[in-house]
C-alpha cells in the first residue's frame, strides 16, 4: 500500500472520527479491480476503502456543488488540478468555507479507456502539468515537491492556430456534428453548476432543442465563454465524451487567450478576482 | 391581448425625404399584434400627439410604437403622451428611422424602407413583450458636496448656501482659492485677482451654511442621486483650528524652510504655515513630511538623533500644536456633488529642447504670475531666477502642452494666447524697458474684449508676437537664445533673451481621474471629466446628481469657470428643493430560482446595488438594490445562469426583436 494511501485514510479516519466533516468523497478502487472510482466514506472503517493512484482521474469537486449536499460540511480528496476548481467555486461563494480539502500530492494520470489498451501514458493535462503539489488545501498528503520549469500548456494548439478561421470552422463543425448534446461534458465539469443551463432553458429558449449543426455549436460555444477565466484545465468533459470531440482544445484556448491578456490562471490564487469580473485601466483591449 | 398602435413620424422631410412612410404604415398594419398604423408629419408636435392620444381611445390601443427619431431626446416626451391616454408610459417603444435609417442610408431609399420596416417589426415584437413598470420614490438629503475650492467651488458653494441648502466644501489643500489665488492680474480688464477673489473666500470661511474641510480628500461615494454617502478623509493638520488664534508666531519662528507650492517654487514657506497671508482658514498646518520633529521621531533607535525642534509647540500662545493628530476618516450624507477640482499647470519638463528644469531663467508662466504679483516671493519685481537682475528681453514660448500630439496633449488649452497677452503688458508696467516675444502659433482670442487687448499688447506696449514654433533654448554668455521660425516671413529667428516664459497649457489635477473613477463618472483621454452632453448638459455628469463646474471638464477662463460654477449650483438647487425623487424603474432584477449565487454580479457592479440573499431552501441567491440599481445590465451580461434581467430590456423582450428581425 503506497504511502499516499495511508495517508489519505488516516487523515480520513480522524476527519471522521473527530465529526469534522460528515462524510469525505474520495476514490476507492472500481469493479474491474484496477481503475479508481468515487466513494463517498461516511465511517472510519469506510474509511479504509480509500485509495489514491494513477487512475484516480474524476474531479470530486463535482459532487459539492450539487444541490443535495447544499449545507453539509464535506471532506474531499483533491489533485492539484482539482484544488484549482476547488478555489475557482469558492470565490463563486458556491459554499461557505466548510469544506475540508485534502489535497494529495499527485504523480499523473493515465490514459483509460473503456476499450483498454492505452497502456500507461500520461494523460495530455499531466503531459503539461508544472503543479504537482495542490495549492490551499486544509490537508496535504504526501511529499509537497519543488515544482519544475513551467511548461507549454498550450502547445497541443498549435496546429490548430495555425490553421485559417475556416479551416478551423471547417473542423470543429466536423467535430460538432458528432455531439449528441447528451451534456456528459457539462454534467462532469465542476464548474458547470447552474440550477437551469441556458442550453434547456425555455424561456427564453437561447439554444434550440434539436440536435442540429447550429444548435451544437451554439451549445459549445456559449458554455465555452461561460468557463473563460474560469475553467481550470482537467479535461474531464473530453474525457467523458461518447464521441470523442476534443472540447480540452477549445477550452485550452479560452485559457490561453486569458492567461495572455489577463495573466490569469484560473484557480492559482484565491486573493485574486477572476479577470472578467474585474477591470484594470491597463488591461488590453484590442479586440480586433 | 396586445393591440398595439404603430405611429410613422416624417419629421418633415427628414425621414420622409428617404423612407416610404406609407410602405412602412401599410407593412405595419400587417404585422402581428398591430391593430392600427398612421403617418404624422410631426409625431412630437402637440397635434401629433394628440393624434396619438385620439387613436390609442379610438383604437383601444394597449402598445404603442413611435417610429421616429432616437429615443434620447423625445422618448420622455412619447412616454408623457401615452400615460396622459392612460397607458402606463412604459408601454410605448421607439424605433429610430432618422439617425439609424433615413441620415445615414439617404442613397438607397428603397433599403432604407425596408431598414425602417424591419425597425418597426423589432420594436412592434419588443413592445407585446413589454410590462407595466411603475417607478418608485425616494427621499433627499438636502446637502450638497463640492469637490474643489478653487473659484468654481466657492462660487457654487456660495450659491448653493445662499439659497438655504448646507453645503460641505472639500478642498485637498491647506485653503481654498484654488489656481486663481496664484494670479497677479486677470485678463482683459487687469483686475487684481486676488482682490476679487479673498472676499469670496473670506464669505465662505464665515457662511454659517458651508462646512469647510481643507486639507481633505474624497476617499469613496456611494449612493444615488439624492442619496450619497461618501468618506471623506481629513488628512491630519497637526494644529487644532478650533484653539489657535491665526496670531502667526510659528510661521515666523519655524526653522524649516522649504519651496512654496503657492509660489510655484520661487519662494520658501515654513514647515507650518499657511500658504499665503489672505489663507481660509487663516490657520497654519504642518507639513509632517519636512517637520523637523518628525525626521527626529523617525530616527529613533539612531545614534545619531537630529535635534527635536518642537519650537512651534513651545512658543503658540494657545496651545495649539497637535503632533500626535492622524487623518480622520468621516462618511457624510449628501443630496447632489459639484466636481469642481481645477487644473494644473503643464509640467514643461517634457520639452527638453526648451530647456525647462535645466535653466534657471526659464520658467513657467504660473511663476512670471508670481513674480509679477505685489505679494509674491519678490514682492513684484521681475527679477531673473539666477542673479536677480532685472530682465530686459523677455520671450515667450506659446504652446507648451498644447495642440502638440507629441506630449499627449492635442487640444488648445484656451487661455494661454490671452494671458501672454496680459504677462506682457503687466511686464512693461513694471519695467517700461522692457521688451517682449511672444512665439505663437495662432492667436486665439475668442471672447468679449479679447483681441481688443491683444493688439493693445502689440500696438501700445510694442510687444512684438511672432508666428512660428521655437525649436530651441540654449543657454550662451548668461543670455537665453531663443531659436525659432518667423513663418510669416519664412526665416529662421533668433532672440538673446534675459527671461523665457513658456506658456503652460491646462491639464486636469493630478488625481482627477482617480477621483472620477471614485465617484463613477466617465473621463477623456486627458483626464478631464466628460459632460453628459456637450451642448444641452454640460454641467452634468453621465451620474445623477454629480454636476461640473470650471476647468475639471476642459480648459476655461475665469468668467466661464464663474459661469459654471453658478449654473452647477442653479442644478443643485433645483434638485434639493425636491422633496423627493422618483426613480427609474428600468433596473435590475434576480430570478432566484435561476441564480447559481456565484456573486459575479455582485463584483461587476459598478454601483454597489447587488447584494446577496440566503433562500429557504438553504440556496444563496444575489438581491439588487433596486434604488441603487443604473439600469446598466452588466450585471445581466455577467450572468452565466440567465438569472439576471433589466426591467424594460428583458431577454424575452430582446431575444425577441433578434427573433423579428432574423426570421
Amino acid at each position: 500500500m503506497s504511502d499516499l494511501v495511508t495517508g489519505i485514510r488516516a487523515q480520513v479516519r480522524d476527519l471522521l472520527a473527530r465529526r469534522r466533516v460528515e462524510y469525505v468523497v474520495g476514490y476507492e478502487t472500481g469493479s474491474d479491480g484496477v481503475n479508481a472510482r468515487p466513494f463517498f466514506a461516511y465511517t472510519t472503517e469506510e474509511a479504509d476503502r480509500l485509495v489514491f493512484d494513477n487512475t484516480c482521474t474524476h474531479n470530486l469537486t463535482k459532487y459539492l456543488v450539487e444541490p443535495e449536499r447544499r449545507g453539509s460540511t464535506i471532506g474531499v480528496v483533491v489533485k492539484p488540478c482539482d484544488a484549482r476548481s476547488l478555489t475557482v467555486l469558492l470565490a463563486e461563494h458556491k459554499f461557505p468555507r466548510d469544506v475540508v480539502a485534502i489535497g494529495v500530492v499527485c504523480p499523473g494520470i493515465v490514459q483509460r479507456t473503456r476499450e483498454g489498451g492505452d497502456g500507461e501514458a500520461p494523460q495530455a493535462r499531466c503531459q503539461v502539468c508544472d503543479q504537482h503539489t495542490p495549492p490551499a488545501c486544509d490537508i496535504l498528503v504526501g511529499e509537497a515537491t519543488a515544482e519544475g520549469p513551467v511548461l507549454d500548456q498550450f502547445a497541443r494548439l498549435a496546429p490548430l492556430e495555425a490553421q485559417s478561421a475556416a479551416e478551423r470552422s471547417a473542423f470543429w463543425s466536423q467535430q460538432f456534428e458528432r455531439c449528441l448534446r447528451c451534456y456528459a461534458c457539462r454534467q462532469t465539469c465542476p464548474q458547470c453548476y447552474c440550477d437551469e443551463c441556458f442550453a434547456e432553458a425555455l424561456d427564453p429558449e437561447w439554444v434550440g432543442v434539436r440536435i442540429g449543426r447550429a444548435e451544437n455549436w451554439l451549445f459549445h460555444a456559449i458554455r465555452c465563454f461561460h468557463l473563460a477565466g474560469r475553467c481550470i484545465g482537467c479535461d474531464e468533459c473530453e474525457r467523458v465524451c461518447p464521441v470523442k470531440i476534443p472540447l480540452g482544445l477549445l477550452n485550452r484556448k479560452l485559457r490561453k487567450e486569458v492567461l495572455d491578456r489577463f495573466e490569469y490562471r484560473a484557480g492559482t490564487r484565491s486573493d485574486e478576482r477572476p479577470p472578467l469580473e474585474t477591470f484594470r485601466k491597463e488591461e488590453k483591449l484590442d479586440l480586433a | 391581448m396586445a393591440r398595439v398602435g404603430v405611429f410613422i413620424c416624417h419629421c418633415g422631410s427628414n425621414i420622409a425625404g428617404v423612407v416610404d412612410c406609407a410602405a412602412v404604415a401599410s407593412a405595419a398594419r400587417r404585422m402581428p399584434g398591430v391593430v392600427h398604423a398612421e403617418e404624422n408629419n410631426y409625431a412630437c408636435s402637440e397635434v401629433g400627439q394628440a393624434a396619438i392620444r385620439t387613436a390609442i381611445k379610438e383604437h383601444r390601443l394597449n402598445r404603442v410604437v413611435v417610429a421616429s427619431c432616437s429615443p434620447r431626446m423625445h422618448e420622455p416626451t412619447f412616454r408623457r403622451t401615452v400615460a396622459m391616454a392612460g397607458l402606463n408610459r412604459y408601454l410605448m417603444e421607439m424605433a429610430n428611422i432618422r439617425e439609424h435609417v433615413s441620415w445615414v442610408h439617404g442613397d438607397d431609399k428603397p433599403a432604407a424602407t425596408g431598414k425602417a420596416i424591419d425597425s418597426v417589426r423589432m420594436a412592434v415584437a419588443k413592445v407585446i413583450r413589454d410590462e407595466r413598470l411603475t417607478p418608485g420614490k425616494v427621499g433627499i438629503t438636502k446637502r450638497a458636496l463640492v469637490i474643489g475650492g478653487g473659484i468654481a467651488g466657492i462660487q457654487a458653494a456660495l450659491d448653493i448656501a445662499n439659497a438655504g441648502h448646507e453645503v460641505i466644501l472639500v478642498e485637498r489643500e491647506p485653503t481654498i482659492g484654488g489656481r486663481m489665488a496664484q494670479l497677479d492680474k486677470t485678463f482683459p480688464t487687469l483686475d487684481c485677482s486676488a482682490c476679487i477673489l479673498t472676499p469670496r473666500m473670506v464669505e465662505v470661511g464665515q457662511h454659517p451654511k458651508i462646512r469647510l474641510a481643507t486639507t481633505a480628500q474624497v476617499e469613496k461615494v456611494s449612493g444615488f442621486v439624492g442619496n450619497f454617502e461618501v468618506t471623506i478623509r481629513h488628512r491630519a493638520k497637526r494644529v487644532d483650528h478650533s484653539v489657535c488664534t491665526g496670531c502667526g508666531t510659528c510661521w515666523q519662528k519655524c526653522p524649516e524652510k522649504v519651496p512654496s507650492e503657492f509660489d510655484s517654487g520661487l519662494g520658501k514657506r515654513t514647515c507650518i504655515y499657511i500658504p499665503f497671508p489672505q489663507a481660509v482658514p487663516n490657520k497654519p498646518v504642518i507639513d509632517w513630511a519636512n517637520c523637523r520633529y518628525q525626521r527626529y521621531l523617525a530616527a529613533s533607535g539612531a545614534e545619531k538623533k537630529p535635534p527635536q525642534c518642537r519650537i512651534c509647540e513651545k512658543l503658540c500662545p494657545a496651545g495649539a500644536i497637535r503632533f500626535q493628530d492622524e487623518d480622520s476618516v468621516v462618511t457624510e450624507q449628501v443630496g447632489a456633488i459639484v466636481v469642481s477640482t481645477g487644473f494644473q499647470a503643464f509640467d514643461h519638463s517634457a520639452y527638453p529642447e526648451y530647456g525647462g528644469g535645466r535653466y534657471k531663467d526659464v520658467i513657467s508662466c504660473l511663476q512670471l504670475e508670481r513674480l509679477l504679483c505685489a505679494s509674491g516671493p519678490t514682492g513684484g519685481e521681475v527679477v531673473r531666477p539666477s542673479d536677480g537682475k532685472h530682465p530686459k528681453t523677455v520671450v515667450f514660448v506659446s504652446c507648451v502642452g498644447s495642440r502638440d500630439d507629441r506630449v499627449g496633449r492635442p487640444y488648445c488649452s484656451k487661455v494661454c494666447c490671452m494671458y501672454m497677452a496680459k504677462q506682457t503688458i503687466l511686464l512693461k508696467e513694471h519695467d517700461p524697458e522692457v521688451q517682449a516675444y511672444v512665439f505663437y502659433i495662432d492667436i486665439r482670442a475668442g471672447g468679449k474684449d479679447f483681441e481688443e487687448f491683444v493688439r493693445r499688447s502689440q500696438e501700445e506696449y510694442g510687444a512684438l508676437w511672432l508666428r512660428g514654433r521655437v525649436a530651441k533654448v540654449y543657454e550662451e554668455d548668461g543670455k537665453l537664445i531663443v531659436r525659432g521660425e518667423d513663418s510669416l516671413v519664412g526665416r529662421p529667428v533668433e532672440v538673446a533673451a534675459d527671461l523665457v516664459v513658456l506658456a503652460t497649457g491646462i491639464e486636469p489635477s493630478a488625481g482627477a481621474d482617480a477621483l472620477a473613477r471614485t465617484l463613477g463618472v466617465s473621463y477623456n483621454d486627458y483626464g478631464f471629466i466628460v459632460e453628459a452632453h456637450p451642448k444641452l448638459r454640460p454641467l452634468e455628469s453621465n451620474t445623477d446628481g454629480i454636476f461640473l463646474a470650471g476647468t475639471v471638464s476642459g480648459p476655461r477662463d475665469i468668467p466661464e469657470t464663474v459661469a459654471q460654477g453658478s449654473g452647477a449650483a442653479a442644478k443643485v438647487i433645483g434638485l434639493l428643493n425636491q422633496d423627493e425623487l422618483v426613480t427609474d424603474p428600468m433596473v435590475s432584477r434576480v430570478d432566484p430560482l435561476r441564480c447559481s449565487g456565484c456573486l459575479s454580479c455582485r463584483e461587476v457592479c459598478p454601483f454597489d446595488a447587488i447584494g446577496s440573499e440566503l433562500l429557504r431552501d438553504g440556496r444563496t441567491a444575489a438581491k439588487v438594490n433596486e434604488s441603487s440599481c443604473k439600469g446598466c445590465g452588466l450585471c445581466v451580461v455577467t450572468c452565466r445562469s440567465g438569472a439576471m434581467n433589466l426591467r424594460g430590456f428583458t431577454d424575452q423582450q430582446l431575444l425577441a426583436e433578434v427573433v423579428a428581425i432574423t426570421r
